[in-house]
């Protein structure tokens, strides 16, 4: 008889906004140090549900990370070689 | 009612001394020519670029922070894209309405005509951190 398929089922620990948890924290489209920290290797803009940003303050990152990269601050993507 | 806005611009980065001072000096005068008045002007420094602009990789970065009009802000940025030296540049508004107490008091923290040389830009996770470490250090002290 087959073994009862085990349900994976991990305790995901609820994730908090950094900027809403320390309110020193401000977004800012010249402070790359932070904003680097939401970015993907490939430099993409890591969602929401992997940082746990809220609503509000992941809309004021979006808005920064591209303007960062427009004035070239940051890159658009990073292509693997 | 003035705005307060900044202006990044990238310049080749290899900038002459004396296209830095023309440069600086044609966007000085058309401020005060059009009543707007400057808080300050940063030079970062030659950084690298996060993609390549008309071939180059490295650009010296400048940000411009004033008041002015819209107008202002035109010419502004008519004067950056007739300069051949600027690469890119990038207006935001950062506040709206500028009463003149507020305008008062930032001109007297400014900088003038100095240039002020910015390094590494300050970033509040860098202040998170050391706040956070003085934290734990002032904890270790009362666990003694």
């Amino acid at each position: 008889m087959k073994p009862p398929i085990k349900k994976k089922r991990s305790f995901q620990r609820r994730k908090v906004c950094v900027f809403c948890a320390d309110s020193a924290m401000k977004i800012d489209y010249k402070d790359i140090k932070t904003l680097s920290h939401f970015i993907t290797e490939r430099a993409k803009i890591l969602p929401r549900r992997i940082s746990g940003n809220c609503a509000k303050h992941q809309r004021d990152l979006t808005t920064a990370i591209k303007r960062a990269r427009n004035i070239a601050l940051l890159p658009f993507s990073i292509v693997s070689s | 009612m003035l705005r307060r806005y900044e202006t990044i611009f990238i310049t080749h980065p290899e900038l002459s001394e004396e296209d830095h001072t023309e440069l600086e000096k044609k966007l000085r005068s058309t401020i005060t020519a059009m009543k707007g008045d400057a808080i300050k002007l940063e030079d970062w420094g030659s950084r690298k670029l996060g993609y390549e602009i008309g071939r180059n990789s490295r650009g010296r970065y400048f940000l411009l922070d004033y008041l002015a009009g819209s107008d202002l802000v035109r010419e502004i940025e008519r004067n950056l894209r007739l300069n051949e030296q600027v690469l890119k540049f990038q207006t935001v508004k950062v506040t709206d309405r500028v009463s003149p107490e507020t305008a008062k008091t930032l001109k007297m923290e400014a900088p003038g005509e100095k240039v002020v040389k910015v390094i590494e830009r300050p970033s509040t996770l860098d202040e998170k951190m050391k706040a956070d470490d003085e934290k734990a250090e002032s904890q270790e002290g009362e666990g003694k």
